[in-house]
């Protein structure tokens, strides 16, 4: 199935176009989530998310940028709202307990381990992921995106809609950042 | 910084090389489908106003307007005739209805008084 016949597909409705989008982009938008947000739950969470969106709004899409471009961004937007949404309840999570909404206290959440880590890395890739989640948003998108997802600048840039210069720029000073943070942690 | 420490940094930076990418659940079209089917016919949600929490202090605030309105209400004497009286007559002087001279006068107001 071409882009052309996919995206005509999901625009009539068509449910094996569905499926056929599901099957071909669902590990990619997991992998992204799971990078950003660093929770399976969550990141699962995302996906279905960006699947729902994707299917709502094809009608609105114009095809000036990749398919797959398209759904990147929608996944890293989708997976930003999460973390201000979780930063917010952390925030206000003692308010919530006092209305009662919330009764249990908040936690802080544990270190992640993606999946697709080798065994004898695990240890420092959780290390990597800790000082990841505090990095700016511009920055850790940029840094998922080609680190996890092995975009080239190129195609981060598009997914950002910024130049290539800017993500270049974007990925030294997450790498700077990163090493600032991690000496702090080693000390 | 000690060339030690400047290796286990290069070595955490790269702890992600070569990693393979995470995959989607079992079974993730099947739930991802629910869910759109679970969204599309969303069930009655319970409105916010609902919860006992805010349910009970809406109603609290309601009485306690109600009180305040009972016990602040100003006594007044029962002068319902003599107002009515006097409404009619402001309509009648309006529309110049009781002047003799009105050709249009069918009905004297005053009549009755």
């Amino acid at each position: 199935m071409t882009e052309f016949e996919l995206i005509q597909g999901l625009r009539n409705g068509d449910e094996s176009a569905f499926r056929y989008l599901v099957d071909t982009y669902q590990n990619r938008v997991y992998n992204t989530a799971m990078g950003i947000v660093q929770n399976a739950e969550d990141a699962e969470d995302v996906a279905q998310e960006v699947f729902i969106q994707v299917f709502r709004s094809i009608g609105s899409f114009k095809a000036e940028s990749k398919l797959s471009t398209w759904i990147y961004r929608i996944t890293t937007t989708r997976s930003l709202d999460l973390l201000r949404s979780r930063k917010s309840k952390k925030r206000f999570g003692f308010i919530q307990r006092l209305l009662g909404e919330d009764n249990e206290p908040t936690q802080d959440i544990p270190d992640f381990n993606h999946p697709g880590v080798e065994l004898d890395r695990k240890e420092n890739a959780a290390r990597l992921f800790k000082v990841i989640g505090k990095l700016p948003e511009n920055q850790k998108i940029a840094f998922t995106l080609h680190k996890l997802e092995d975009l080239s600048y190129q195609e981060v840039s598009e997914v950002m809609q910024t130049t290539v210069a800017a993500v270049e720029s974007l990925m030294h000073r997450a790498k700077q950042n990163l090493r600032k943070l991690l000496e702090k942690e080693l000390e | 910084m000690n060339t030690n420490k400047e290796n286990r940094i290069d070595e955490i930076l790269n702890s992600l090389d070569g990693c393979t990418q995470a995959t989607a659940p079992d079974f993730f079209y099947t739930r991802l489908k629910a869910r759109m089917e679970r969204e599309v016919a969303p069930a009655a949600r319970t409105s916010w106003m609902l919860r006992p929490a805010y349910a009970f202090a809406g109603m609290t605030i309601i009485l306690l307007i109600n009180v305040l309105a009972v016990f602040n209400q100003p006594r007044t004497e029962d002068n319902t005739a003599a107002s009515e009286v006097d409404t009619f007559q402001s309509l009648a002087s309006e529309y110049r209805l009781n002047e003799g001279n009105s050709s249009i006068s069918m009905y004297n107001l005053n009549q009755d008084k």
